[in-house]
């Protein structure tokens, strides 16, 4: 049966490219990150970028060279899907100074760019479309569940939630788990305690203080309009061999299943399978301020989740058969928030993080490019001399509540900030078991800031100061637009 | 966790401004008895990198001319097609002719049939080896324009990896230089270790190229010297019309075979297309550098005698051609080199004395 619907999803797809390539110039960017990697201001700022006539791109060729005439937004190819809403998220930014709201559901948008072909064999005016989806990163944890059953799952999950870092979180799950004795039979009520209280732990690992990123399924912290249904009503238990029919086990297993087959698999499906382009966005300094135990668990978390994407070179015949992703972008987002002299450390760090999805996407061919990026830019540099100390820092308006060095801000005081130094060797941050260390006990600590006060571009519009954008652009669209 | 922590690690510190002094003083919230805080602004390191980025208008102006040129394809047009027929024509009467020579020779004598029979097998022979020699002058030349671009790409970028293999290339094109050896052994110990890939391609500029560029503006100088005088002295103008025509063709094969090798024939009219691109681009160019000085120089020239400011003018071009065909021949783009003005060259046309 699985042979069978993945050989008729195989068919759609192979359908699906061969009409791209017929009907013209397309691009699908896949943008991939855990919940808070900056995915939904990465894709805001991106579009306002492409469809605003006085972005500052010098980076983009084709923008510094003066060749892109326009850029507009379309309606979407899925009727299915909700629009981004891009207008929302631009007025939060800019008007009312705030981050949009978390991803709670799966949205779309499409952008045309017009530009003129630079020489070539075929020069003169071209388009190429660029569709790009949002969703919320917590169900991108869902993707490493497609290759594991059910008592793998299990294991995995019970393993981990014994580990130091977060055994103290889990305790009340476990506890209730080891209360069960052996194979319980099957009861509704039994497996909806077991699910809060499973929910309640991903939940509370996943709080800024902890700052936990490996914590599957994901639509458990944010169900959209699946919750309560059946299929979010299991929880991994101990088991050994196969379940007896009429035990709780089975009932569980039963329900992973269909997690797998009617919410993992169509996700996939419908946006990560054929991807032409690739930008993994990874929220390196949440972790960071964490501790060492969280920055594992990103690792752990990147791991899991790149091996489910295609990589490697495409040539004409898997353009229509066999859609790779060609180019693969890994950006530490909010570069914004430290000195850009420590850039090149975060990059390190960020490349340690992600070596072996980077190692496996070069192997076949994949071309790979690691940057600090700041799709929006809320902080702009100084330097701060304090007696004998002479300290680069970041000066920006900290959001309300944020604390450093003894001080809590209101959102309104603007400060210069020094987030202490990174490692010059990218391994002494995962070095150790802290997990949610205290301010004095970390080396540094980086504060978030309000997003900027935007300029006025030429024509009124406002224009979102970035770090690196377009250099990302440049890498994901650049031989597109030539 | 600190224990991996060095003491003098300096500790996250925080620091509000007062919004109506910014960059100016403002008071440490925590510690108040200490001395002021200074808060200076800095100027924007992105837009700096940015700036780095985007390729400049000299280098731009290298690689148009030398697409033009050196790199160009052959095309495949009424023109192309009509020369090919011709020379298959052509060639085809050769044969007749050399076929009935041979045959005429062997009936005059047998002795005499294979003696011309032998001309023709080193006649063949020698074909070839042209053959060869013109190709391999060709490749060369689009070699070294490939080579320039991608310099140049990769210094942009910082690539290292690029910057590496790249380095390796321009260095094996110096392999047969007995006088570039310690340049190549200074690039080959930078490659292995850690560094940048700009600085890479830097070292290997200033370790290679420094020396060879220092022979070619001397080529130019003697170059433009001869021209100058030789107009000056030149009883018609038809015999340093051909004079200057000649020192350019010699000029050009020379640079180019100071950078990269022998251009070959055919080499050398690509080689000459992209040095008269390259010459159309940036004439318009240097407009505010040296045009001025022509004027000025011809004009002091010219007050002494007609003869000797047309011998600074002739030279003056000369120079312009060497300048335009030492960057166009050139293997790498000038990064830490500055590129030489036609006043660095040739300082003798500026003197009042010629």
């Amino acid at each position: 049966m699985s042979l069978l619907t993945d050989l008729a999803f195989e068919a759609r797809n192979t359908a699906r490219s061969v009409a791209d390539y017929v009907t013209g110039t397309g691009l699908r960017l896949g943008v991939t990150g855990l919940s808070r990697a900056g995915k939904t201001v990465f894709i805001t700022a991106l579009v306002q970028a492409l469809t605003t006539p006085g972005a500052r791109l010098p980076v983009l060729r084709a923008a510094a060279e003066g060749r892109i005439t326009r850029g507009v937004l379309q309606p979407q190819p899925d009727d299915a899907v909700p629009r981004f809403a891009v207008e929302d998220h631009l007025t939060a930014l800019t008007l009312e100074r705030r981050w949009p709201e978390s991803t709670r559901r799966i949205s779309e948008i499409r952008i045309t760019i017009d530009y003129e072909r630079r020489g070539g064999w075929r020069p003169g005016p071209a388009s190429l479309t660029l569709d790009i989806v949002d969703y919320p990163g917590e169900w991108l944890l869902d993707l490493p569940l497609l290759g594991k059953s059910y008592a793998q799952w299990s294991a995995e999950t019970l393993e981990a939630s014994a580990a130091a870092a977060r055994a103290p979180l889990a305790a009340a799950w476990r506890g209730h788990t080891a209360l069960l004795g052996a194979d319980p039979p099957a009861s509704e009520d039994e497996a909806r305690r077991c699910a809060d209280l499973f929910t309640a732990y991903l939940r509370a690992s996943r709080a800024d203080l902890y700052a936990l990123s490996t914590l599957p399924p994901g639509r458990f912290l944010m169900p959209g309009d699946l919750e309560g249904t059946p299929m979010l009503t299991f929880a991994p238990l101990p088991v050994a061999g196969p379940a007896r029919p009429g035990s709780l086990a089975a009932m569980m297993e039963r329900r992973y299943e269909s997690y797998k087959a009617l919410v993992v698999r169509p996700f996939f499906r419908d946006h990560f399978a054929r991807l032409d382009r690739q930008i993994v966005l990874v929220d390196a300094l949440s972790a960071l301020n964490s501790g060492p135990a969280a920055v594992r668990d990103l690792q752990n978390a990147m791991t899991d989740v790149l091996q489910a994407y295609r990589a490697g070179r495409s040539s004409l015949l898997s353009t229509l058969f066999r859609p790779r992703i060609d180019r693969i972008l890994f950006a530490a987002t909010k570069a914004d928030h430290l000195h850009h002299t420590s850039h090149d450390r975060l990059e390190s760090i960020l490349r340690l993080l992600v070596a072996r999805a980077i190692a496996k996407a070069e192997d076949v061919g994949a071309k790979i490019d690691v940057i600090a990026l700041a799709a929006v830019r809320a902080t702009r540099e100084a330097a701060v001399r304090d007696g004998r100390d002479a300290l680069d820092a970041i000066v920006g308006t900290p959001l309300p509540g944020e604390v450093i060095d003894g001080q809590t801000f209101d959102g309104l005081a603007e400060a210069a900030i020094f987030p202490g130094d990174l490692p010059g060797d990218p391994k002494a941050a995962l070095r150790g078991d802290g997990l949610a260390l205290a301010e004095g006990e970390n080396d540094y600590r980086f504060v978030r800031f309000r997003p900027p006060v935007p300029e006025a571009g030429p024509d009124g519009a406002a224009v979102l100061p970035h770090i690196r954008l377009d250099r990302a652009l440049q890498f994901l669209l650049g031989d597109k637009l030539s | 966790m600190t224990e991996t922590t060095d003491a003098r690690r300096p500790r996250p510190r925080a620091f509000r401004l007062d919004p109506a002094a910014e960059g100016g003083p403002a008071p440490p919230a925590h510690a108040p008895a200490r001395p002021a805080v200074v808060v200076e602004a800095q100027e924007d390191a992105y837009a700096r990198e940015a700036a780095l980025q985007v390729l400049p208008p000299e280098e731009a102006a290298v690689e148009a001319a030398q697409a033009l040129g050196m790199e160009r394809r052959g095309r495949r047009g009424w023109g192309t097609l009509f020369g090919a027929a011709l020379g298959g024509l052509v060639s085809l009467s050769l044969w007749l002719w050399i076929d009935q020579l041979v045959g005429n020779l062997f009936a005059r004598a047998p002795a005499l049939g294979w003696f011309g029979l032998g001309l023709l097998a080193l006649l063949g022979v020698a074909a070839l080896a042209l053959l060869v020699r013109e190709t391999v002058g060709v490749l060369r030349q689009a070699r070294v324009a490939r080579l320039h671009a991608d310099l140049a790409a990769a210094h942009l970028a910082d690539d290292r990896d690029a910057a590496r293999r790249l380095v390796a290339d321009v260095s094996a094109l110096y392999a047969g230089r007995p006088e570039t050896a310690r340049g190549r052994a200074e690039v080959g110990r930078a490659a292995r270790e850690i560094v940048d890939g700009r600085d890479l391609i830097d070292i290997a500029e200033s370790a290679l190229l420094r020396p060879i560029d220092r022979a070619v503006a001397a080529d130019i100088a003697a170059a433009a010297k001869r021209v100058s005088l030789v107009t000056a002295i030149s009883p018609r103008a038809i015999l340093d019309l051909l004079f200057v025509a000649g020192q350019i063709v010699w000029l050009i094969r020379r640079i180019a075979e100071r950078y990269s090798g022998r251009p070959g024939l055919l080499g050398f009219l690509k080689l000459a297309r992209s040095v008269g691109a390259h010459l159309a681009v940036t004439g318009g160019m240097a407009v505010g550098d040296s045009l001025v000085q022509q004027v000025v120089g011809h004009g002091i020239a010219a007050k002494l005698s007609a003869r000797l400011g047309e011998g600074v003018l002739n030279g003056m071009l000369t120079t312009r051609v060497g300048l335009s065909a030492m960057a166009v021949c050139r293997p790498m783009p000038f990064a830490v080199e500055k590129p030489p003005g036609v006043k660095d060259v040739a300082p003798f046309l500026f003197r009042s004395e010629g």
